[in-house]
């Protein structure tokens, strides 16, 4: 029997950093403009889809160290490039409607951006892990770690902390919260509510995005990537409470904890863990661990 | 009015059981229905198979076909789902030009394929089917294995480990979460256990095939501290897990066998250091010294190299010598016709005990339609010839020697092994 806790704590804690940045980024688009984005997932792959590709690029011309931007390029041109021309061209059409039509839309998206990326990029997986080997390693309990591994916990902190600031600090972020207290209430005091819908889906793009490039270094990127990332944030959305980013951060560590405990003690019980955690809160807490009836808070 | 209806059911009877296509003429051209992945994660052996077959093909008509027939190959992608496939199936079979199938990757697909094969009455010829259930509880007559079945394959592996490792004492096991993966532990558990009783399992892993990280997994592995770690990953997942681990030293902290680790030696096999033991799952390594003895085997290789802008992997000698037996067995036929074109039941009759001599070796087909083929096993060693490892101290385990007898239950040949087979088999870096 493994007693070891130390590594079960640390590899849970990568697994929810990386769970964490596609499950805000959700739960952000949720809160705002009350859609369920089945579609999330595509971005998080085409983050990770275009930062290897970028990151090769620079790595195959000397640039080595260089393509650690193509981390952060990489959501940002997915962002400004897809975001705003979703949200006007397509999920506009979806405000107000039932959730099941918000679905179906989101739903057929992703799978054009699925078939888009088997276009774009084919069917072979990618491998861009220049990241891992700038970083090195080190070794906590006696187990070989990525320092890029422990440098994604650092990252989901900042992110988890960042978007708390720029909502209670910044004017863009009390025009995001007002918009999700009361959107008409927000229209009628002046607050121009569609730019907030395109900032907001576009903020979420770039969540999704970050989280695929940041583990693409980690990971073989292949055609399934999207639907795998989105199953799991829905879970994550759900445990912390559609809508709450702190509810999606505690969430992604019980999950990633759970996911991680399974592996080392219960391998047979970890495809379905994340979904048992599910339950198990949603029995007890049915709006999840942040959520509640009635009202909307950011 | 009963007489009517009579011949009315006798007629429809005779349309529905009379094979659709049983052509005897010599046709313009023979078509070749060859199930592969062309798409999803299934393509990183089926692509490499693909491509052989173009060769192999390409090779075949310019030295006139088969029995002067040009050869026309009919590719179905078995990325699109087993029901496609056998939908699919059943379209290309309708083909009065399409005497023989070539089907599948997929140990799933194989499963699905055989019976359909069987109520067609189709030659079918499986060139990547490993799995050992294929022939447990059925018995085929238009079904071939051009291949080794699961259960040589990872015996070998055992006897290879025990050779270089003797004194081994636990064991984890990494594998993916599905037949072939569930199969191949179950096997090399077995095998270990009658060969050396008192080996330990101290981990057992089945992630989800094609899962994009292994990393907590890895952690795993390493927490369990096991003298040796066995997995039978294969395409995007071997790579993943090859280069999730190296950087981790998981492959200097324990001794890893890697079953299908040949596929990876030119992509990812500068990660891996010297020792790590390799398999082919089969015969097909294109620098073994059988391979490089036979002309057209090295002509194979360069043609394929010059196309392709690699070395051909293991699953490419599946296809290409798949496709090189189907050749032999409607030359067998046509022999034995007198040059008279033959039918699907004188092709299938022609495969029976058929025994070639493929690109990397040999293939015969037992009474039981199952190929027996050797295995190599070797390790990873540096090359100064080649930008990426490649195999030494290799193994020639023989066919008979780790293939179940006709009619025995697999698992249960397994564990009446004894500890002396070791000792009795070849000897690694016995085979060049």
């Amino acid at each position: 029997m493994f007693t070891n806790y130390v590594p079960v704590i640390v590899d849970g804690l990568v697994d929810a950093a990386l769970i964490f940045f596609v499950a805000v980024g959700l739960t952000l688009v949720f809160s705002v403009a009350r859609v369920l984005n089945v579609a999330h997932g595509s971005f998080y792959a085409l983050g990770a889809y275009l930062s290897v590709v970028i990151g090769m690029w620079l790595t195959g011309h000397g640039w080595v160290v260089a393509s650690l931007a193509a981390l952060l390029l990489s959501p940002i041109l997915i962002a400004v490039a897809l975001g705003p021309l979703i949200e006007r061209t397509l999920l506009r059409w979806t405000y107000g409607r039932p959730e099941a039509l918000q679905i179906l839309v989101t739903f057929g998206l992703f799978l054009v951006l699925e078939d888009m990326q088997k276009l774009i990029f084919g069917v072979q997986p990618y491998s861009q892990d220049t990241a891992v080997q700038l970083f090195g390693i080190s070794h906590i309990s006696g187990i070989v770690y990525l320092n890029y591994q422990l440098l994604l916990i650092v990252l989901a902190i900042l992110v988890a902390i960042g978007l708390r600031l720029m909502l209670k600090r910044t004017r863009i972020g009390k025009l995001i919260a007002a918009v999700v207290a009361d959107q008409e209430m927000a229209q009628t005091i002046g607050i121009d509510v569609r730019r907030i819908f395109v900032l907001a889906f576009t903020l979420g793009v770039f969540l999704a995005a970050l989280g695929g490039a940041l583990a693409s270094p980690m990971i073989g990127v292949a055609p399934g990537l999207g639907a795998e990332a989105i199953v799991l944030a829905f879970a994550v959305a759900a445990i912390g409470g559609l809508g709450q980013i702190e509810g999606a951060a505690l969430a992604a560590v019980l999950v990633g904890l759970a996911r991680a405990s399974a592996i080392y003690w219960a391998p047979e019980l970890q495809p379905v863990v994340p979904y048992l955690v599910m339950v198990a809160v949603l029995l007890v807490r049915p709006y999840g661990l942040f959520g509640s009836i009635g009202l909307r808070r950011i | 009015m009963k007489c009517f209806k009579s011949i009315i059911t006798a007629l429809l009877l005779a349309a529905i059981s009379a094979p659709a296509t049983a052509q005897t003429s010599k046709p313009a051209e023979v078509d070749l229905g060859i199930f592969t992945f062309t798409s999803g994660p299934g393509a990183a052996y089926g692509v490499p198979g693909r491509n052989a077959a173009d060769v192999v093909i390409s090779q075949i008509n310019a030295s006139g076909g088969i029995g002067g027939v040009p050869v026309k190959p009919i590719y179905v992608d078995e990325g699109q789902g087993t029901n496609a496939v056998v939908a699919e199936f059943r379209k290309l079979a309708s083909d009065s030009n399409n005497q023989v199938m070539i089907a599948a990757l997929s140990s799933a697909n194989c499963l699905a394929l055989a019976p359909v094969a069987e109520q067609l009455q189709l030659p079918t010829f499986m060139w990547n089917c490993d799995t050992h259930q294929l022939f447990l509880k059925d018995k085929y007559k238009y079904v071939y294995r051009t291949n080794s079945s699961t259960v040589p394959e990872f015996v070998a592996d055992a006897l290879y480990l025990l050779a270089v490792k003797p004194n081994v004492k636990t064991v984890a096991i990494i594998n993916p979460d599905y037949a072939f993966g569930r199969d191949a532990g179950l096997i090399f558990k077995q095998t270990l256990k009658a060969l050396k009783p008192d080996v330990e399992v101290v981990a057992e892993l089945y992630p989800k095939l094609g899962s994009p990280s292994f990393n907590t997994e890895i952690s795993r592995l390493v927490a369990a501290k096991p003298d040796v770690i066995f997995s039978n990953f294969w395409g995007a997942d071997l790579e993943n897990f090859v280069r999730q681990a190296a950087p981790r030293e998981l492959f200097t902290s324990s001794q890893v066998i890697l079953a299908l680790g040949e596929s990876v030696l030119q992509s990812a096999g500068t990660l891996l250091p010297d020792g790590v033991i390799i398999g082919v799952i089969g015969d097909g390594w294109w620098k073994s010294s059988t391979a490089q003895a036979n002309p057209q085997t090295k002509a194979f290789i360069e043609d394929y190299r010059k196309r392709f802008n690699e070395y051909p992997v293991f699953p490419s000698f599946k296809m290409a010598n798949t496709l090189y037996t189907v050749k032999a067995v409607y030359d067998k036929a046509l022999a034995t016709n007198k040059g008279r074109w033959p039918t699907r039941d004188e092709l299938v009759a022609a495969a029976k005990g058929i025994k070639v001599d493929t690109l990397t070796g040999t293939l015969a087909l037992r009474e039981d339609n199952d190929g027996l083929v050797d295995q190599i096993v070797g390790v990873t060693q540096k090359s100064s010839s080649y930008p990426f490892p490649i195999m030494g101290k290799m193994v020639r385990y023989p066919a008979d020697l780790v293939t179940p007898p006709v009619g025995t239950d697999p698992i249960a040949w397994i564990s009446k092994l004894t500890p002396t087979m070791v000792a009795n088999a070849p000897k690694p870096g016995s085979y060049k």
